[in-house]
């Protein structure tokens, strides 16, 4: 498939990216995450495309899936609406303190410290400790 | 229209005719329901050789309740505690059958699992359970009834209507649970409504205590304790010799007050500062690094004992409102490619539809496994992310960014700038 973007014109492998995008939907949807952290690097490794095509699309592509996740699970009946008022202010309120901090920081030792921390996690939830 | 007075009669008059019946039929309906449960209660009170007291009434965001009471003497006796909360249980059962040698794949599913429920037994089990417990993850309500002689007295979550569906992976790809099977009779009710305690409460000691006090005279003493999370609303308690003779129902209310709120789908009752001040914490920490919370948030989350599948889809409808305001913003610079991002939300929107139903087959273990590895093929990524050969081009690419965006900026300021 062709995409022009900006006057520019890009070739998209669609045997890679619409198998790969199905597959990271079905997990982010079946344990509730976003699911951006993996279609970006999908369509920067896989498909080739400059991270400025990357940004916007990736988002929209994602919002498909989380739209459609929240309304399967709310009629599977997953969904608890005093939790969700709970989390949802929450989840605003990160997002403004978040890009405030983010100037500040170094994002590379974010990335390494967030690299720990989601190890451990990992471990945690596999039982090694 | 002169008709009309007449016809509204005749209508009307039809109407109570109809109804009438209808209306009487529901009224004796009404009076034969409670003479019911009458009948019963007092066949119970003849019965009945066993007598109970609670030491309170109400508790406040749980606590202590001393049961007391005298049973026949030499007699083990069995307290049962449940709450009318009723919550969600579900089990897939994919064991191969030892006859057949085949996987059923039958999905066992009820809503009227309580929410809170409690077996105590007499303290001479409490071996029996500890034995039962070092069992670890494969310990089972059905081995521990049996070797407690409880399985008789097991009921309240047994009156649980458990549906049960055949599923494949075809009803896995259209999303369904599967073809609804023929109700199950009482016996089988019964087995699956121990499984699905299991599945419900997951822990031994959550469910099952022996630490029922007999004194040889047949008095019998025995803490009910109510966790800080459980659901508020009464409890019922019922004492059992075996399963015909038994204490009348007596009940003792919790209350919960503020800042612990109930949540209806988990089961639980939480402290609404803790899931407000995670989310924060997590979602600031997710912009900084780049990556939506709900990889940090799910587990944690999950770790305070919520189930996996109010998690999941509780957490999934809140980033939409974020998505939503960035492609927003995106959009207004026609900085996103609509071929491209429909193209691939297409096949997003397919899987998305796919997951929620796998979420209800997979045990808590089997999601923290799974999520486990999914934690670190994305602590991979960063890593690969802050190598200085991604980052050197990361560079690059992010002036080019910067850059196209700044123009995208521009042509939307000149276009505005033109209409005036």
């Amino acid at each position: 498939m062709k995409v022009e973007f900006w006057g520019q014109e890009f070739k998209v492998n669609l045997f890679i990216g619409i198998p790969g995008a199905f597959l990271i939907a079905v997990a982010s949807s079946m344990f509730g995450f976003g699911g951006g952290p993996f279609m970006v690097p999908l369509m920067a490794v896989g498909l080739r495309l400059p991270m400025y095509v990357i940004v916007g699309s990736s988002l929209l592509a994602i919002f498909f899936n989380t739209l459609m996740g929240s309304f399967r699970h709310y009629g599977f009946g997953n969904f608890d609406l005093i939790f969700f008022l709970i989390m949802f202010p929450a989840a605003i309120l990160g997002g403004f303190i978040g890009p405030r901090i983010a100037k500040r920081l170094n994002p590379v030792i974010v990335k390494r410290v967030a690299c720990v921390g989601l190890l451990i996690l990992a471990l945690q939830l596999l039982g090694v400790f | 229209m002169r008709k009309n007075p007449f016809l509204i009669m005749l209508a009307s008059m039809l109407f109570l005719l109809i109804i009438n019946p209808c209306l009487s039929m529901a009224q004796s309906q009404k009076e034969a329901q409670p003479s019911q449960p009458q009948e019963t209660k007092e066949e119970a009170t003849v019965k009945s050789e066993v007598t109970i007291q609670l030491d309170k009434k109400q508790l406040k965001n749980g606590g202590t309740v001393i049961v007391t009471g005298k049973a026949p003497e030499g007699k083990p006796v069995y307290i049962e505690v449940w709450t009318e909360e009723k919550v969600r249980a579900a089990r897939l059962d994919a064991e191969v059958d030892k006859e057949t040698g085949k996987r059923p794949y039958i999905f066992y599913m009820t809503d009227d699992m309580p929410a809170f429920y409690n077996l105590l037994m007499p303290k001479e089990f409490s071996d029996t359970l500890e034995a039962e417990k070092k069992l670890g993850r494969k310990w089972s309500v059905s081995a521990l009834l049996r070797n407690t002689g409880a399985t008789a007295v097991f009921d309240a979550p047994a009156q649980a209507k458990i549906d049960r569906y055949q599923t494949s992976i075809l009803a896995n790809i259209i999303g369904s649970r599967g073809e609804l099977l023929s109700p199950m009779d009482k016996s089988e009710n019964k087995r699956r409504a121990m499984q699905l305690v299991k599945a419900k409460f997951r822990d031994l000691p959550v469910v099952f205590k022996a630490n029922v006090e007999i004194n040889p005279d047949g008095t019998f003493k025995a803490p009910i304790q109510l966790p800080g999370n459980a659901p508020p609303g009464k409890y019922y308690v019922v004492a059992k010799v075996d399963k015909d003779t038994k204490s009348e129902t007596v009940v003792f209310e919790n209350s919960i007050s503020f800042p612990s709120v109930y949540l209806d789908n988990a089961g639980r009752t939480v402290n609404l500062f803790v899931p407000f001040l995670l989310t924060v914490a997590v979602t600031t920490f997710g912009v900084l690094m780049g990556a939506g919370g709900g990889f940090i948030l799910n587990p944690l989350l999950v770790m305070l004992g919520l189930p996996h599948t109010v998690v999941a889809g509780t957490v999934m409808p809140t980033v939409l409102f974020s998505q939503g305001s960035g492609i927003y913003n995106y959009s207004r610079i026609k900085f996103i490619s609509v071929k491209l991002g429909v193209t691939l939300g297409l096949a997003m929107l397919a899987g998305g539809f796919i997951g929620p139903k796998l979420t209800e087959l997979i045990t808590l273990d089997q999601y923290k496994f799974l999520f486990g590895w999914i934690l670190i093929i994305l602590a991979a990524l960063m890593l690969w992310q802050t190598t200085p050969k991604y980052l050197e081009r990361n560079k690059k690419e992010q002036a080019i960014l910067k850059e196209y965006q700044r123009r995208a900026q521009e042509a939307v300021k000149k276009k505005q700038e033109g209409g005036k």
